[in-house]
């Protein structure tokens, strides 16, 4: 199995006017392609930071982080959104959608940053994603006239669109009923069985976490 | 550009009143800075022009406040032993203007006669364009021709050599006129008194005023203008006090002599004083006009904060999200700039619809010299402006991490 991520962080920390918090102290975490990890955890852990690292959201720490074979270290800003673009897709809460833009506009706004040349898209691959997670009645109209759950899987669309190799998600189910979970869950799955897609997924419900591969229990920094 | 596109009309124009108030905020900054920087440069070209009046032994005559002007009581001798004193003791610069007489013109403008002796016509270096200086040592007589200078307007209907009849309203006569040279295009007068206003010569025809001339003219040539801002050369400070009383024994009038020492001292009270408030009003307007952009930038980047970290998300980086703002904020300023220039261009032609000789202006697409070196000033300031804007914008944007600004 090829190795996709290598990361060891040595601290993360996270410093205001009078406080300063160190978390991740002497975090390794190799993933292979294809594997499926869950990340659980209290809340306050460096949960959503690890995943911040890992989707190049986040560089402003101590280590080393080989993504994909590069070293992301000394990557420009402009290779960094790139890869965020081309790479990675973040499957977020159902608020992460931009309320001036149609559900359409939502999911195909990673498409504006693919440049031509490097990635081609077939209009065909938009169909198939809409019709999977059944959201094309609502395509036209915009996040606040949609339910939670249609909310859930407009983001859901878009973290996918791109058909990236690594899926990172974020609690994706947390404000959704169990018929709009069981869909979202699914559809992630159904991504890394077809497509190899390595799924990294941030949660608190154990039950979610015990269906991936892996499962990595962060503690509080001593 | 389609990215930018997609900015302009999915994120910017979609908070309509942000967007608004910055534009009027920004007019309002460029808008101020254009009028400061033409009343600043209009001023100090009409201190260039008067700085020949601050010379040493030179004098200008002004009316005494306080004292009573009664023209029914002056009289044609008054002014004449007046004129006499002057002629026997005294060279002295003479001018008066804003006589307007019917002329055909390929414009049909109002033409404004101004008059002016020769010392006045010496000591103001008058540039032309084409023909010869004014010649004052003509013999004044009805039937001879008296040689003249004319404005650039007058020129395509009257070129140097040709001649021209009017009824001169100070000789109240016929008189035979002939062009012996045009002035350069948009040349001016400033007023002595407000050096930001000024008088162009595009339709003024100069008429050459000698003893004899100032002799057969009527008394408002002599009096009501001619003496009012007369400007005694080679002077001294005895001479003129006894040119004043010459002046109160005869016309009833207290006038006061100034130096180049007082002139100066009334520019720095008034004029440099004037220049100060004005520059230093219109940097802190600037500067409280630029806060209020700034902040309403900065309030626009809290409201749209998250449809900037979801572009981020998903592949725009800030370097790319800087060149928006740049764009997008040139895109404003070269609105603005537009509006002023059509607002200035439309104010210039105006001065034509309205007919106003001494108004009308010759300039490239309708704008003089200083209204572009105000619109330069203009542009240079607002490079400075939306750098401060954009900077702070982009600063606020990093401080939140892309993951908690997308789920604000």
């Amino acid at each position: 199995m090829t190795n996709i991520i290598d990361l060891n962080i040595k601290e993360k920390v996270y410093k205001n006017k009078k406080t300063q918090l160190s978390i991740l102290n002497n975090f390794n975490l190799k993933v292979n392609a294809g594997e499926k990890i869950a990340i659980v955890g209290e809340s306050g852990v460096g949960k959503s930071s690890l995943l911040n690292i890992i989707g190049l959201l986040d560089i402003d720490y101590n280590g080393e982080y080989t993504l994909l074979g590069s070293q992301t270290n000394n990557l420009h800003a402009n290779e960094l959104a790139q890869w965020r673009n081309q790479k990675i897709g973040f499957v977020l809460q159902e608020s992460a959608l931009i309320n001036s833009l149609t559900i359409e506009d939502n999911i195909k706004l990673p498409l504006l940053y693919a440049g031509s040349g490097k990635f081609f898209f077939k209009e065909e691959d938009f169909e198939n994603v809409i019709n999977a997670i059944a959201i094309k009645p609502i395509l036209k109209k915009k996040p606040l006239e949609c339910s939670g759950g249609e909310r859930s899987r407009a983001v859901f669309a878009r973290g996918v669109i791109m058909k990236p190799q690594i899926i990172l998600s974020d609690e994706p189910t947390a404000s959704l009923d169990v018929e709009n979970r069981e869909r979202i869950v699914n559809l992630l799955f159904k991504m890394n069985k077809e497509f190899n897609t390595t799924i990294i997924t941030v949660t608190h419900d154990l039950e979610m976490a015990n269906r991936h591969d892996r499962v990595i229990h962060l503690e509080r920094s001593r | 550009m389609k990215i930018f596109k997609f900015f302009i009309t999915k994120i910017f124009l979609r908070k309509a009143i942000l967007s608004i108030s910055i534009i009027l905020l920004l007019f309002m900054a460029n808008y101020t800075t254009f009028i400061a920087t033409r009343s600043i440069l209009s001023t100090f070209q009409g201190y260039q022009e008067i700085k020949c009046m601050n010379q040493e032994g030179i004098y200008i005559a002004n009316l005494d406040p306080d004292s009573d002007v009664d023209i029914d009581a002056i009289g044609e001798n008054g002014t004449q032993i007046v004129y006499d004193y002057l002629n026997n003791n005294f060279n002295y610069a003479f001018y008066i203007d804003g006589f307007m007489v019917s002329l055909p013109n390929i414009d049909d403008m109002e033409i404004s006669l101004s008059y002016m002796n020769e010392e006045y016509y010496e000591l103001n270096q008058f540039e032309l364009s084409q023909g010869t200086d004014l010649d004052f040592d003509y013999q004044f007589d009805k039937d001879k021709e008296i040689p003249i200078l004319i404005g650039k307007g007058l020129s395509k209907t009257y070129p140097v050599g040709s001649t021209i009849k009017i009824e001169d309203p100070v000789l109240e006569q016929p008189i035979t006129l002939i062009v012996q040279g045009v002035l350069k295009q948009n040349a001016y007068h400033s007023n002595f008194y407000d050096l930001n206003l000024k008088k162009y010569y595009n339709f003024s025809i100069f008429l050459p005023v000698n003893a004899e001339f100032i002799k057969n003219a009527n008394i408002d040539l002599q009096l009501m203008n001619g003496l009012m801002d007369i400007v005694i050369l080679q002077t001294t400070k005895e001479k003129t006090v006894d040119l004043s009383e010459v002046m109160q024994d005869n016309l009833g009038l207290k006038f006061n002599f100034f130096s180049q020492e007082e002139n100066f001292d009334y520019f720095n009270e008034y004029y440099l004083y004037s220049l100060k408030i004005m520059s230093i009003t219109t940097l802190i307007l600037l500067v409280i006009i630029t806060c209020l952009s700034i902040w309403n930038a900065l309030v626009s980047i809290r409201l749209m904060l998250r449809d900037f970290t979801i572009n981020l998300l998903v592949g725009l980086s800030y370097s790319k999200l800087r060149k928006i703002f740049y764009s997008y904020f040139g895109i404003l300023f070269f609105i603005n700039l537009i509006v002023i220039f059509s607002i200035t261009a439309y104010n210039r032609y105006e001065c034509w619809l309205r007919k106003d000789a001494t108004l009308a202006t010759y300039g490239f697409f309708g704008l003089i010299g200083m209204d572009w070196f105000a619109l330069l000033v203009v542009f240079l300031s607002d490079i400075i402006i939306g750098k401060i804007i954009v900077e702070n914008m982009l600063r606020k944007i990093k401080k939140i991490p892309i993951s908690l600004g997308v789920l604000q």
